[in-house]
């Protein structure tokens, strides 16, 4: 996960390695996420989260579809 | 099985408590000196852990390579809180060390396509910085090739 000045400079990344674009995220999106991962990782309780609850910690904060799902999307119909 | 779990946990803190404290990922002795275990049941926690996706193990010394958020080993992404420094394994992890430390910290990166220097600084518990995340490898393959996301 790397930083970029603009879209502009993720998208030209993304283009010169023939790479899909993925998600992408403001910096205080970012900063809220690694808080909430990392800030309780000192602590004995802590455990690492299961997929439903990183999706949650996703959904939350906004980032949602392909680049943040961990598991298979639901069948429709 | 509590007994290991314990252990795994005790490694755990231990291992991100020494990288806070001293600026560097501590080896499996390093581990063993302050809990007063030996070596190879340090070694044997690495694997669990490592296995659990808590920390990455080198594949050659079986040593912890990744103490996510920390790096054992030098990365464009520098994150320095007073007279402290560490490495981050990319920008999530950068940010996450201000969190996990508890402090303001200064993270020296570059932009990913240009190479131009960034600095994103977080103070009092926000974010100061220009730039936007890009996440190139979609979360659900992260752990497919985890040294290359």
């Amino acid at each position: 996960m790397l930083l970029f000045r603009s879209e502009e400079h993720s998208e030209r990344w993304c283009e010169a390695r023939g790479i899909a674009p993925g998600g992408t995220m403001t910096l205080a999106t970012g900063w809220r996420l690694a808080h909430t991962w990392y800030h309780d990782k000192l602590e004995p309780g802590w455990r690492r989260r299961s997929a439903e609850e990183a999706e949650a910690v996703f959904a939350e904060l906004g980032l949602t579809g392909e680049a943040w799902r961990l598991r298979p999307p639901p069948v429709q119909g | 099985m509590t007994g290991i779990a314990d252990r795994d946990g005790g490694v755990r803190i231990s291992v991100l408590r020494q990288t806070i404290d001293r600026g560097a990922v501590p080896t499996a002795a390093g581990v063993a000196a302050a809990l007063g275990l030996s070596r190879q049941d340090v070694l044997a926690s690495f694997e669990r852990l490592g296995a659990d996706h808590v920390f990455v193990l080198d594949p050659r010394t079986r040593e912890v390579l990744m103490a996510n958020p920390f790096s054992a080993v030098p990365t464009p992404f520098v994150v320095r809180s007073g007279q402290r420094q560490w490495w981050g394994n990319c920008i999530w992890d950068a940010l996450g060390i201000p969190a996990i430390i508890a402090a303001d910290a200064e993270i020296d990166c570059a932009c990913g396509d240009c190479g131009e220097p960034m600095t994103v600084a977080v103070r009092d518990g926000a974010v100061a910085g220009e730039g936007i995340i890009h996440i190139g490898v979609p979360f659900g393959h992260w752990w497919d090739d985890i040294v290359y996301t």
